[in-house]
């Protein structure tokens, strides 16, 4: 016990404003969540236990909620793809040796720290108005551009493009990768003969795969989680046509607009529910194609 | 000075300790503080504070601590406060909100202060009892209010309009709609798109006889009442006289994005309090016309207690609230301070005093609702829960009809469906 004391000791007290922080500010919110999830709330009268119904009503009878799955899910499906491409694409790029490349560097990530901003969104809502940049721009080349936004066809693949924009943090992560894959690979590569694309594909993404999973799943989610940006751009509603109803979104609104406090907590346990079982497969598959240095024989 | 023991320093530093994470409870023991919480724009803020001013220049013994935020996020805000036991002593109250606190217990009626501290008598009998809930009076009436159709007074007589603005009928707004759209060109269209604003389709409603919501709190309005009123609209968007669907399916636009404002359409709904703020907008002269009729219909716009205060379950020091209260409704330098920013005031008195400082667009607001006295009906009964989503799922169908991928038959039939859902569910 003294031996665990002295030993573990000065570990827990370097870990115990995190620990008081979980404790004090997070743990105690995540159960109420829970206990509401089983009862009706309004935030004026008191919580009314009701078992199971808000589940069952969510599964059963609430349309918007297999919406907002549909909306979330799709989004989910491009977004990832569309922006760890575009991350690796970039920081391949940044991968050669140049000599401001820190200066580059920050540039390219400056998107991802406004990116999450209010001032962001309100910015693509207006790239994207009817009368907006993108249709300017459009018109220049003979093109009549259509109302992205308003439109439930395409808003949400606005969003998809801002997502796409945003990806800074996984590119930086990796550039780290890129950073560590030895040099004298590609130079025996080169010796050989070997095509740039074979070179790409049979050393670059083998041994860039931790990054990858790593930076998949991150993305996936933070893209889950998705709400300031969809929240803004449809003034809230999830609007046009509930094209962006986000998970989130609809989960704000039970909540905090139409004080269903009992119904969104249990939204918030589903979306949990969703996110642990992803973040589970993509640990499961894992080890069929992320192989770590260490393991290689 | 008096003499710092160690005791009383450590007891100081621990309350004010405590205070400065409490907001909103007294900074000094000998002063009295009562929180003040009303839903805002600039305009109304600017106002409200410098109501706070002068009352607190009246009473040096006591601090008024203002705090003010906009529509969307108010009721946000004042349900978390009410879960969390800590609502302000004064709260600005809704028609639409009313019974629903109330019947939560998280108000106090005010009938035992008045004709003590809350002077009311000379009231108008209706705006003062639409604060009434269960023969009670929980919220004092702080100005009144009805529908409006705004419109652009220049575009009107460019394109030779002369219809009676207060007694016209849905076809005389059609044609006009038609007109101002010929007369520009198409570059200013007739009207804002208002196929997707519940409050204009509420009108249209009483208009064929009865009211959206019945005495039970079940839906009413049906299903042809919604398809007509959405083919009205859609007729009007094919001829091209009013504003395009891109710009109707963004819901909820500011003041400041409206066609009237804009200037790319003539015609806006708004409610009357709301003039001050769309002339400040507006580059043009506006005028004020009521929601138009239907032929040997019933009235569909109504007066309504725009706004209300109300004292709150929280509150601590009830004599107070009840002298900023009454000060409110009564100060002859208060009331001008106010204005008609938060609509017309229910004491005639009071109104009477404001007469001679108004300016136009004030002197339009006063002579329209003169006009209307008449011409409205009853006021609707309370909303029932769940309102609030039902006017969400209004703008959210419609949209697919604004848009041309829904049937206005169709739409018509789903919102009904899912608006009698709605309010069972809330229940």
């Amino acid at each position: 016990m003294k031996r665990f004391i002295t030993r573990n000791a000065p570990g827990y007290i370097f870990l115990s404003p995190w620990l008081l922080g979980f404790f004090l500010l997070a743990l105690g919110p995540i159960l109420a969540s829970l206990y509401l999830s089983f009862t009706r709330y309004d935030m004026v009268s008191d919580p009314r236990f009701v078992g199971f119904d808000n589940y069952v009503y969510m599964f059963t009878r609430d349309r918007r909620f297999w919406k907002a799955l549909d909306v979330t899910f799709t989004y989910v499906a491009l977004a990832v793809p569309a922006r760890l491409i575009m991350a690796l694409c970039v920081a391949m790029l940044l991968d050669k040796g140049l000599r401001t490349i820190g200066l580059y560097r920050a540039i390219f990530y400056l998107p991802s720290l406004l990116g999450s901003s209010i001032a962001i969104a309100i910015l693509w809502r207006q790239l994207f108005a009817a009368d907006g940049v993108v249709n300017q721009a459009l018109a220049v080349f003979g093109i009549q551009g259509m109302a992205w936004i308003t439109n439930p066809d395409t808003s949400l693949y606005t969003l998809v493009v801002l997502a796409m924009w945003q990806f800074g943090s996984p590119m930086l992560i990796f550039l780290a990768g890129l950073r560590g894959i030895p040099r004298d690979l590609y130079e025996a590569a080169e010796i050989d003969g070997t095509p740039k694309w074979r070179q790409f594909t049979r050393i670059t993404l083998p041994l860039l795969a931790p990054v990858i999973f790593f930076n998949l799943v991150l993305q996936t989610i933070e893209a889950f989680k998705t709400f300031s940006s969809a929240f803004i751009i449809s003034n809230g509603t999830g609007a046009p046509a509930d094209s962006l109803l986000f998970f989130t979104v609809y989960l704000f609104n039970e909540a905090f607009k139409f004080f269903r406090m009992g119904y969104a907590s249990a939204l918030a346990w589903v979306l949990l529910i969703i996110i642990a079982a992803f973040t589970a497969v993509a640990f499961l598959t894992s080890k069929y194609w992320v192989h770590y240095e260490n393991e290689r024989d | 000075m008096k003499t710092i023991t160690r005791r009383r320093l450590l007891g100081q530093a621990a309350a004010g300790l405590a205070l400065s994470t409490m907001a909103g409870l007294p900074a000094h023991a000998q002063t009295k503080t009562i929180r003040h919480f009303w839903w805002g724009n600039p305009e109304r803020d600017k106002r409200t504070f410098a109501v706070i001013d002068v009352f607190q220049k009246a009473h040096p013994d006591i601090k008024i601590s203002g705090e003010t935020i906009g529509w969307g996020d108010y009721w946000t805000k004042m349900a978390t406060q009410t879960a969390g036991r800590n609502m302000a002593d004064l709260v600005q109250m809704d028609y639409r909100y009313l019974f629903e606190y109330v019947r939560r217990g998280a108000l106090q009626p005010l009938d035992a202060h008045v004709g003590k501290s809350l002077m009311v008598a000379d009231f108008d009998k209706g705006p003062l009892s639409g604060g009434m809930v269960d023969g009670k009076l929980y919220a004092l009436n702080i100005g009144s209010n009805s529908q409006v159709i705004v419109h652009n007074t220049r575009v009107f007589k460019e394109a030779g309009i002369d219809a009676d603005l207060i007694n016209w009928t849905w076809d005389d707004f059609a044609k006009a709609c038609e007109q101002i759209s010929k007369a520009s060109g198409g570059k200013v269209k007739g009207s804002d798109d208002l196929a997707l604003m519940i409050e204009v389709f509420e009108s249209w409603t009483r208009q064929n006889g009865h009211e959206f919501y019945d005495k039970d709190g079940n839906v009413a309005a049906t299903v042809d009442d919604v398809a007509s009123y959405w083919q009205f609209w859609s007729d009007l968007r094919q001829k091209d006289a009013v504003r395009p669907k891109e710009k109707t399916v963004i819901l909820d636009i500011p003041i400041v994005e409206s066609g009237v404002a804009v200037g790319d359409a003539a015609m806006s709904h708004f409610w009357s309090n709301q003039l001050v703020g769309i002339q400040a907008a507006a580059k043009d002269k506006i005028g004020a016309a009521m929601v138009p009729h239907k032929k040997d219909g019933a009235p569909g716009q109504f007066i309504k207690p725009s706004m209300f205060m109300s004292l709150t379950r929280d509150a601590k020091d009830v004599d107070t609230s009840i002298l900023y209260m009454n000060a409110w409704v009564n100060d002859p330098e208060i009331t001008k301070i106010l204005g008609l920013e938060r609509g017309i005031p229910a004491s005639p008195r009071v109104r009477q005093a404001l007469q001679p400082a108004l300016n136009d667009v004030e002197k339009l607001s006063v002579s329209y609702f003169d006009a209307i006295q008449d011409k409205v009906g009853p006021l609707p009964l309370p909303a029932p829960k769940g309102a609030g989503e039902v006017r969400d799922a209004f703008m959210r169908i419609g949209t697919d009809v604004v848009l041309g991928r829904a049937e206005a038959k169709d739409a018509a039939q789903q919102f009904v469906d899912d608006a009698q859902a709605i309010v069972e569910r809330a229940r």
